[in-house]
């Protein structure tokens, strides 16, 4: 029996309708604008084994209801985008979809953790033409959202290496170092912005 | 302060070694120009003092050389020669500042005071303004979130920060920190001021650099 339940079935196809849903907004997008959304998008189903996992350090039950409602990111996905107006660009265009709401969001990029970390978080709930954990139908399903930048995507691709690995001889200095490159990165990705802004102002 | 001193005469050398030393300073004594040139090459200094007639390597060549080398520091010169002309060359060929011997060592001391106050009290490392706080060392400006800047940006939201209100023009801010650079253009302050802008709001700052692009600037509170 999954975790999952008998909602096991309907995640995959649910993750690939949001990501179909968000490719159709950034072809929309590029029609009108000539530049695109995003440049990369990717997702996930939270496997079997990360899920029992997480539930297990929650202290939740190892319910499909706690795998599906007290957990939100069985569907996971990111979108990874040039410049950061790109990122607020797409959540405008997310929260004006019918069958999308915002359940919570969290900007680390206005606020960055402490290490350095910046992304925008959000997870949403979006209506689906499938039964959902609670028996509803049309169903309701979690999907959490992370958007960030490319210097972003690097920086945490490179800060989860320093997490996962515990023979690091001088973590305390990799932290400091990991902190003030973050905010090297942020400065390139302003610059960035920046620059863009002023061609187009030019034009 | 670290101070690098030349002086040929070791009676005098001695003194002023002692002088200054009693009062705090590390003093690293030369007794002509090459041995001086040997050390600023390898250490830095906070100021230089070095006499002008020296065997070996005059003062002069000394100063000279090290400009040549790009050595910016301090540089008072100490000369028996109280002629214009002298004064001038010492000038011309990089020095700051010059004492005519014979001098008073209360002088020499009072100057060296007013260059640590100067070093201390007007270049401050980290200045900070409203809910902003720029830390010129680090280059580093942060708020309720931080971001780096480079080299030009923190020297031009430093004129700003210790300036609030005034107004400054895109020729005086140009001229100011672009000097040095031949190639650069005016339109480089609009481009500088835009990145400031946009790294300012995404600190959360709460004051702004208000003005039109080859206008002037000046840096006011938010909603004032």
């Amino acid at each position: 029996m999954s975790i999952y339940g008998d909602c096991q079935q309907y995640l995959q196809p649910i993750l690939d309708q949001v990501l179909a849903q968000i490719k159709q907004l950034n072809d929309g997008y590029q029609q009108r604008t000539g530049a695109k959304l995003y440049e990369h998008l990717e997702g996930r189903v939270k496997s079997e084994g990360s899920m029992v996992e997480k539930l297990h350090r929650k202290g939740y039950d190892q319910t499909p209801t706690a795998a599906l409602r007290a957990c939100k990111d069985a569907i996971g996905l990111r979108i990874v985008t040039n410049f950061i107006d790109d990122i607020y660009t797409t959540i405008a265009l997310l929260k004006a979809q019918p069958d999308i709401a915002i359940v919570k969001e969290k900007d680390y990029i206005t606020h960055a953790k402490p290490n350095g970390y910046r992304s925008y978080h959000m997870i949403v709930e979006k209506t689906v033409n499938y039964p959902d954990v609670e028996g509803n139908f049309p169903g309701k399903y979690f999907i959490e959202i992370q958007l960030r930048t490319i210097a972003m995507d690097t920086w945490a691709s490179l800060e989860h290496e320093m997490k996962y690995k515990h023979d690091i001889k001088n973590p305390e200095m990799i932290s400091k170092e990991l902190a003030r490159v973050a905010d090297d990165l942020a400065s390139c990705d302003v610059s960035m912005q920046t620059i863009r802004k002023l061609i187009r102002e030019d034009q | 302060m670290k101070i690098l001193l030349s002086e040929d005469e070791p009676q005098l050398n001695h003194v002023l070694e002692a002088a200054m030393t009693a009062v705090g300073y590390q003093v690293t004594a030369t007794f002509n120009g090459q041995e001086a040139y040997e050390k600023a090459k390898n250490e830095s200094y906070d100021v230089m003092i070095f006499d002008i007639m020296m065997p070996i390597m005059d003062g002069i060549t000394l100063v000279k050389k090290l400009r040549q080398a790009g050595d910016k520091t301090y540089i008072i010169m100490l000369t028996a020669k109280a002629e214009i002309d002298d004064r001038v060359t010492g000038f011309d060929s990089g020095a700051d500042d010059y004492l005519t011997k014979p001098f008073s060592l209360k002088e020499l001391m009072a100057r060296l005071r007013s260059l640590e106050r100067r070093s201390d009290e007007y270049a401050p490392k980290v200045l900070e303004k409203g809910n902003v706080k720029l830390d010129t060392e680090k280059q580093q400006l942060s708020s309720t979130n931080s971001i780096s800047l480079s080299n030009k940006e923190t020297d031009l939201l430093g004129v700003f920060m210790m300036n609030e209100g005034k107004e400054f023009t895109t020729q005086e801010l140009f001229i100011r920190l672009w000097a040095d650079e031949a190639d650069a253009s005016a339109d480089e302050v609009w481009v500088y001021i835009s990145y400031l802008r946009s790294k300012l709001a995404s600190v959360g700052a709460d004051f702004e650099i208000v003005g039109e692009k080859g206008g002037s600037f000046k840096l006011v509170r938010k909603g004032s």
